[in-house]
């Protein structure tokens, strides 16, 4: 019998890399139901943010240099794709979703050279501040402070967005675009940038996902392509381009590895794929309304 | 008549012209030239590091070499991305091979490479091939041949060398966890058979495997704390390496549990931790710039630094002895002749950066140096965790015997 401890503690652990999960898919998907790309190179941008915060730790050195790195490096990353939307994405939103596999795939390659080229091929590692040093005793469970913290900022990202897609003006044109993009250009929209605008914001979040993993990882060459794979099966299974769906397929996902590792250490790899499976085949097209 | 004469002048002249060509091409041989060494590597992505640093160490090493020369000529060198991938390494040697013409072949960072490029270029063509970085003990143990050789430290000796330090401490009852892939097996494998014959008591409570680049190893300790063993066999290398630190210490596993690690105490896992690195972490390496503190390690990690700016890892040291087996093999050997080279390696003994020689072992061309076994601990003198208490394990002791070397060739 496992003790009420480790149950806590492996639920709050699973619970934390669920929201780093969240942060990264909700801004996939974001891009995924507005835009309709299947942007593989959200990855590499996660890993720009990842190597952003840690420039900026360097430049400004203690505690204030990981909160102005949580901060800045998300808006590094929404630069870079904003360069990337205007030269490239823009031209491109009306081929067909091989296309654009295609080409995401062939941009995430060359951002991860980028990548190499501007910090070369070391690990790099940031700590987090002193606060978050030891872990915090919670109904017996014994959590690492980061990881609690990383609690308290995936619902306030998925609160901040929930109340930018249904209460902002910009928002709101930007679901009625997912639906019927030639219906809001109609309407007199410049639609070419409501979809920068969210082609950004999707990207933004990568960055802050990026930025918020690193202190708990090394960051390194490749870890765009680590996270990449299950982003799209979160998103797939949450329902593409639902914000909630990513939600609830991060939670899936973390909880399920978290468990899994738990109950059956020795093939826990296979709890969060099984877990996809199965909600696959028991609803096909994700968790909940898919806007594709 | 004329036209006889002229036919003849013809002839005269094609059998001078003919003479004149097997001239050049028969001397040609005689001439010295220059040893062309082929590197296959990895050059990008996470494994880059390793592939840099050895390539470095090389370099530094090659320097000293081509002062002097080898049979009159110098080793030079052409490098290959693997992109950590075997199916274009096996390329890629094959390339080196039959069309670079390369005398001798070194590389590689991925143990699937190393396996693959041993087996079809190395063997088949009959070339000798150098592995430098790769650790699978497969290499020079059950899938090892006349041409292959290695001068990296494998998983054999890794946990070897974790089992006979483990046993020297009290603890019973273990975890294993690891990345799920050959080298985790592979180190988990042989610490626990030495640990169990060294120690029969040792009782294994569970084991957690993940899967390879796994970001978040975080729910994978806290599960293994709640399960509470006296010490954790942890098997992990590369850039997981990082992640496992930085969960050992955000949970706090480190201060609860004692682990060991292969290769926790490698400069290049403890440097980007910075003085943030748990201490009390067990590890195992065959080099270390700061120890031991004899001259000769002093000049080769000040020369290194001065090179490239950083000091030597142990992919450095690792390469450092190749081009030493090089030069030494060619020179011994007389000639550039393959067949000539691998004789001459057997049993070969060259000069070691931080003092002393190391061999060739002829039994299975695997490069005898000892291994270090020493605890994470931060010391005023670094800005980050150094290794310290410092057990030196001699190679024999931890590299599988002859023997078993030859039963593993008969399976």
């Amino acid at each position: 019998m496992t003790d009420l401890g480790a149950l806590g503690s492996q639920f709050f652990v699973g619970l934390s890399r669920a929201m780093i999960l969240f942060v990264v898919c909700s801004g996939l998907s974001f891009v995924l139901g507005v835009l309709r790309v299947p942007n593989i190179a959200h990855g590499s941008l996660y890993m720009i943010g990842a190597f952003s915060a840690y420039s900026i730790t360097k430049l400004v050195a203690g505690p204030a240099g990981f909160w102005l790195a949580l901060i800045l490096a998300p808006f590094v990353v929404a630069l870079v794709s904003l360069v990337a939307e205007r030269a490239l994405f823009c031209h491109l939103y009306q081929r067909e979703h091989l296309m654009l596999l295609l080409f995401t795939f062939a941009l995430s390659l060359i951002l991860g050279d980028l990548v190499k080229i501007i910090w070369g091929a070391e690990y790099k590692s940031i700590m987090a501040p002193e606060v978050f040093n030891g872990s915090v005793s919670l109904l017996g469970a014994s959590i690492p402070r980061y990881n609690f913290f990383l609690l308290i900022v995936g619902p306030l990202v998925a609160v901040g967005l929930w109340f930018f897609t249904n209460k902002t003006k910009m928002g709101k044109i930007a679901r009625a675009a997912a639906v019927d993009r030639e219906m809001v250009g109609a309407v007199g929209i410049n639609v070419s940038w409501v979809f920068a605008f969210a082609f950004v914001l999707g990207c933004f979040l990568a960055g802050l996902g990026g930025a918020l993993v690193a202190p708990t990882v090394s960051i390194t060459l490749g870890m765009d392509h680590n996270l990449i794979i299950e982003a799209f099966l979160i998103v797939t299974i949450g329902g593409l381009g639902n914000m909630w769906g990513a939600m609830v397929g991060s939670l899936i996902f973390g909880l399920s590895q978290a468990f899994g590792v738990l109950f059956w250490p020795q093939f826990a790899i296979v709890f969060p794929y099984m877990a996809v499976v199965i909600v696959l085949l028991w609803r096909p097209t994700g968790m909940l309304k898919s806007v594709w | 008549m004329v036209q006889r004469i002229l036919s003849l002048r013809r002839g005269i002249l094609l059998v001078l012209m003919f003479a004149v060509l097997s001239f050049v091409i028969m001397s040609a041989p005689a001439e010295a030239r220059n040893i062309k060494v082929g590197i296959i590597d990895c050059y990008s992505g996470p494994a880059a590091v390793y592939g840099n640093d050895a390539l470095n160490g090389f370099k530094l090493a090659l320097e000293e070499i081509n002062k002097e020369g080898v049979l009159g000529g110098k080793i030079e060198f052409t490098t290959r991305d693997t992109k950590f991938k075997v199916d274009i390494g096996l390329n890629l040697a094959k390339e080196l091979v039959m069309r670079e013409n390369v005398d001798v072949l070194v590389g590689t960072i991925n143990s699937g490479v190393a396996l693959a490029v041993s087996d079809a270029v190395s063997k088949k063509e009959k070339v000798p091939f150098i592995v430098w970085i790769s650790k699978d003990e497969k290499i020079t143990g059950a899938a090892g041949h006349r041409y292959v050789f290695s001068t990296a430290d494998n998983t054999a000796q890794g946990g070897k060398a974790g089992g006979v330090g483990l046993a020297k401490k009290p603890y019973k009852k273990y975890w294993i966890a690891g990345d799920d892939y050959s080298y985790g097996h592979a180190i988990a494998d042989s610490a626990w058979k030495n640990l169990k014959a060294l120690k029969p008591d040792v009782e294994k409570v569970g084991e957690s495997w993940w899967k390879i680049g796994e970001p978040d190893l975080v729910p994978y300790f806290t599960s293994i704390i709640s399960a509470k063993p006296d010490a954790v066999i942890l098997c992990t290398g590369g850039a997981s390496m990082t992640n496992a630190m930085k969960a050992l210490k955000s949970t706090g596993m480190a201060a609860k549990i004692p682990s060991w690690i292969h290769t926790a105490i490698d400069h290049a896992v403890l440097k980007p931790l910075g003085a943030e690195a748990p201490e009390g972490v067990l590890g195992t390496i065959q080099y270390l710039f700061y120890y031991p503190e004899t001259p000769e390690n002093k000049a080769f990690v000040d020369a290194f630094q001065k090179a490239y700016g950083n000091p030597p890892g142990f992919p450095a040291f690792n390469a450092y002895l190749t081009a030493q087996y090089i030069a030494d093999g060619f020179r011994k050997a007389g000639k550039i002749d393959k067949e000539k080279f691998v004789d001459a390696l057997e049993g070969l003994k060259v000069k070691n950066p931080v003092g002393g020689t190391v061999e060739m072992r002829a039994c299975d061309h695997q490069a005898v140096f000892p291994i270090y076994f020493g605890v994470t601990k931060k010391l005023p003198k670094y800005d980050f965790v150094v290794a310290s208490d410092i057990t030196t394990l001699k190679g024999s002791d931890v590299l599988p015997t002859c023997e078993e070397i030859k039963q593993s060739r008969q399976k």
